[in-house]
């Protein structure tokens, strides 16, 4: 992804606000025990099996995401 | 002490150091548990007689306290700062989006030790972990929740 292709601030700053925002319970529960798709289940299972396998230690899966995570905010700096 | 060259596994060895009863929480302790996800913050829930223990283990990695302890457990919860950012929770209880009350010495008596080089650290069962979910009730929760459900699929 090149830095062109970042959202900008303001719809970075819109997501955080829909996805921070307070539900009702009734919502939030919606939200919880929306139908998974097979498709969708699977690739989310298959990620986690990735993710366990390449980091097996809990040492080198925050490690990763630390190095992720910079990689992913180094272009909204400076 | 920058972000860039904060040392979270020595943060978290003096932490545990400390003697705090300290869980860590939120997205963080996702990923120790295998799910990934990104995230720049740490969140940990103490015990609120150990906030003193937890500041000055801090103190070390120059965070600091927006909140003297007082205020903190008058208002549950405080953050840690400088270019990292550290959210402490301080009640003893919490309650879930459904009204649900989460108690931290339940938490705590069911905790989950992790390695992390030489240091032990503390996180919530998966169920617990959860239920700390439910407290949040937004919707990046919820999707967490439905995170961590796939991996209990997986640990199953």
């Amino acid at each position: 992804m090149s830095r062109a292709d970042f959202p900008s601030g303001a719809a970075i700053e819109a997501a955080r606000q829909l996805t921070e925002r307070s539900l009702t319970a009734e919502a939030f529960d919606a939200y919880v025990n929306a139908p998974v798709s097979e498709g969708e289940r699977e690739e989310a299972l298959r990620l986690i099996r990735w993710f366990s396998k390449r980091y097996p230690t809990p040492a080198e899966r925050l490690a990763y995401v630390r190095r992720a995570y910079a990689r992913w905010s180094q272009p909204h700096r400076g | 002490m920058r972000g860039s060259e904060f040392d979270e596994f020595s943060f978290f060895a003096a932490v545990e150091s400390s003697g705090a009863r300290a869980l860590l929480i939120g997205r963080r302790a996702m990923v120790v548990l295998g799910l990934p996800v990104l995230t720049a913050d740490y969140d940990f829930w103490v015990h609120s007689d150990d906030i003193e223990k937890l500041n000055t283990a801090a103190q070390a990695f120059d965070l600091e306290p927006n909140r003297t302890p007082k205020d903190a457990r008058r208002n549950g919860r405080y953050v840690l700062e400088n270019d990292e950012h550290v959210d402490v929770l301080v009640s003893a209880t919490r309650t879930t989006v459904d009204g649900l009350e989460v108690v931290f010495d339940d938490l705590w008596s069911r905790r989950v030790s992790v390695e992390i080089g030489t240091a032990k650290l503390f996180i919530p069962s998966v169920d617990d972990l959860i239920l700390t979910k439910r407290i949040g009730g937004r919707p990046k929760d919820a999707e967490d929740i439905r995170l961590l459900q796939r991996l209990k699929e997986v640990l199953e």
